[in-house]
């Protein structure tokens, strides 16, 4: 304990260095107004943004990213609750209390509140990461390729379980994009897999061409300019104070929130998707007047926002923790520190504890930066969507090319995030959800290279993978999850999942 | 029978499977004690086939494919030839150039703005980033024959 709260102050001065505390700020200026913006995901934002860090040090580059990351769980509340639209998917459920809050005069308490509560979520969540990511990399030190193995297994089975859309959709877009991770030199073998002879496909296709277009470009596709937002309500300063009553119905939502979004987070798949759901649905249930939800309850608000920022810093665990990317975004987090000559996993808090305490205080920092930030400025985010779409997609289009094309000067990275764009835009009308996809592709190399060791290790028996305690233990919780998904497929029994795919459906297209 | 999106859809990941299995002939397979190259290809190749089947089998709950709508479809065909010009010009003729003509294209071709906003929006976003990566963020940006 006395060595952490040691290795936070080490951390804390990193932070405050003039230079990363300003990155830390810029990151989530941005992260605001990509999360603002329909249209830009986090994913996007980050992967766009990724060449801006070429120039920093590590620590400057992940405090930045880090801050976009959660800077945009802020700033999809805001066209949430003003605009009953959610700037990024785990806004959604925002979307049905805040805006019936916001036609009610009361758009100020609900950004209010959601700002609150997002704070309380995120210190919570990077208050336990302080005490749980050290010992947690200790442990996993210990972990080898069956290990190894048995996670990514999982993680791939519990996406699939906890997905909106269905259970064979989600592993058919998590089998591409395996597949895709497939492309490039086998590194066991030294055979040159699918590159028709493209030497820019040797290394195989990148996480942020792919990224990029199936969420940035994939999505401008998907939205002609005429059916853009046009109008666009701004709640006055004055009005931002919620009442004792609304603090009152507030306090225990955020609690709850706080809680279950941290848990959800540290678990494989789009967790802050998923926490803001199933906080909605505990909040409906505990409440004593569930028939105010969805026509303004503060409750709908609090809990969800609270719980999508809580989530996002429970995903940083098994990033800083294990090494291993719960997410596409923090897939790309390990891109970005790679390219500056840092691996992520359990050594880094040794190797680097500059960049892991300094991450870790920049957050607390940068939690409190956007409830400064969030409140005050929120008339001139709001701005920011007057800018007429038709002028706005023709600037993304050209950010996403120089994101992508800085990322290895690469102008294949190009033409393949032109590629994923239409892919993109075809897996929305076939209503496929492309964030397993870009999942697959990210751990395909580790799979594959881990199974492989593994079966090297033990001649080739597959027992390996039975014989270890905490694989054996890995391969049960997946067999359990299965066994519950394939049952439910199997009767067709609706569950929570339906009912998400239901509401998000409905919230997207209104 | 009523054709619907999933059958369209399971049918495409069929294909895709064929595809791989097709092409990966060179590549060892290995056995499963000791997988080769082409060992996880295979075997993702032959899930995505039984995930698309499936697909088929249930996809009485997805919607018929007739009710899909397409009318975004020009859009965005527009948007992406234009890209893709622009990026097929992008190393030759440099960050500025192509990003401008990209960008006054996408308006006065697709968003049928006047001429005259759709090249000052243009040249004063382009420009803007432009000094903004190279001389602000020192990240340099693919320069054309004009030296911008």
């Amino acid at each position: 304990m006395e060595t952490t709260l040691h290795s936070l102050l080490l951390g804390f001065s990193v932070a405050f260095e003039p230079h990363n505390a300003w990155y830390a700020f810029l990151g989530c200026l941005v992260g605001t107004l990509v999360g603002v913006l329909p249209g830009i995901g986090p994913l996007a934002g980050i992967s766009i943004l990724l060449p801006v860090t070429f120039g920093l040090n590590a620590t400057q580059a992940i405090i930045m990213l880090a801050g976009i990351y959660y800077g945009s769980q802020y700033g999809g509340s805001t066209t949430s609750i003003l605009m009953r639209i959610p700037g990024e998917a785990s806004s959604v459920m925002t979307c049905i209390d805040g805006y019936a809050m916001a036609q009610k005069g009361r758009a100020g308490a609900a950004l209010c509140i959601a700002a609150v509560g997002s704070w309380i979520g995120g210190t919570f969540g990077v208050l336990v990461l302080t005490l749980v990511a050290p010992p947690l990399a200790t442990l996993a030190i210990k972990f080898g390729p069956p290990e190894y193995t048995a996670l990514l297994v999982l993680g791939l089975i519990f996406l699939a379980y906890m997905s909106s859309t269905s259970l064979v959709r989600t592993l058919l877009m998590a089998s591409l994009g395996l597949m895709l991770g497939m492309i490039g030199i086998d590194n066991m073998t030294g055979d040159f897999r699918y590159s028709f002879n493209l030497a820019e496909l040797g290394d195989g296709i990148g996480i942020v061409p792919v990224a990029v277009g199936l969420f940035g470009l994939g999505e401008i596709l998907s939205t002609p300019s005429a059916d853009a937002v046009k109008n666009v309500m701004a709640p006055k300063l004055r009005e931002l104070l919620p009442t004792r009553q609304e603090w009152r119905e507030a306090a225990m939502p955020i609690a709850r929130g706080t809680l279950l979004g941290f848990i959800i987070g540290i678990i494989p798949g789009s967790a802050h998707i998923i926490s803001s759901f199933l906080s909605y649905a505990l909040e409906k249930r505990l409440s004593k007047h569930p028939e105010q939800f969805g026509k303004g309850a503060v409750a709908g608000v609090a809990g969800p926002e609270t719980a999508n920022n809580a989530a996002s810093t429970g995903a940083f665990v098994p990033l800083l923790a294990l090494g291993i990317p719960t997410s596409p975004i923090t897939a790309v987090l390990i891109g970005a520190l790679m390219i500056h000559g840092v691996s992520v996993g359990p050594m880094l808090v040794n190797e680097h504890p500059d960049v892991f305490w300094g991450f870790v205080a920049s957050m607390y920092v940068g939690n409190l930066m956007l409830l400064a930030l969030n409140l005050p400025l929120v008339s001139l985010f709001v701005t920011v969507l007057r800018i007429p779409y038709a002028y706005l997609y023709p600037m993304i289009i050209m950010f996403c090319i120089i994101g992508v094309y800085e990322t290895n000067n690469s102008i294949v990275d190009v033409w393949i995030m032109l590629i994923m764009g239409v892919l993109g835009y075809a897996l929305r009308k076939f209503e496929f959800d492309p964030a397993p996809l870009v999942l697959g592709l990210v751990i395909a190399p580790i799979l594959e290279q881990s199974l492989r060791q593994s079966l090297i290790m033990s001649n080739g028996d597959y027992l390996i993978f039975l014989s270890r305690p905490i694989s054996l233990g890995l391969f049960l919780v997946s067999a359990t999850l299965l066994t519950l998904a394939a049952i439910s497929f199997v009767l067709k029994r609706r569950d929570w999942r339906a009912t998400l795919a239901e509401v998000e459906a409905g919230e997207i297209e209104s | 029978m009523i054709l619907r999106a999933d059958h369209v859809a399971g049918a495409a990941f069929i294909a895709f499977g064929l595809l791989v299995i097709a092409i990966s002939g060179s590549l060892p397979f290995g056995n499963l004690s000791s997988p080769g190259s082409g060992f996880l290809p295979m075997i993702l190749s032959v899930l995505m086939m039984l995930f698309g089947a499936t697909l088929m089998v249930r996809a009485g709950e997805s919607r018929a494919f007739a009710t899909l709508t397409w009318t975004d479809a020009k859009h965005a065909a527009m948007v992406v030839l234009i890209t893709a010009l622009a990026v097929a010009a992008f190393e030759w003729l440099g960050f500025v150039t192509t990003n401008v003509l990209m960008m006054f294209a996408l308006l006065v071709a697709i968003e049928r703005r006047g001429l005259l906003p759709a090249a000052v929006y243009s040249v004063a976003v382009v420009v803007t980033t432009f000094v903004l990566f190279v001389y602000v963020l020192k990240t340099p940006l693919e320069t054309g024959p004009l030296g911008f």
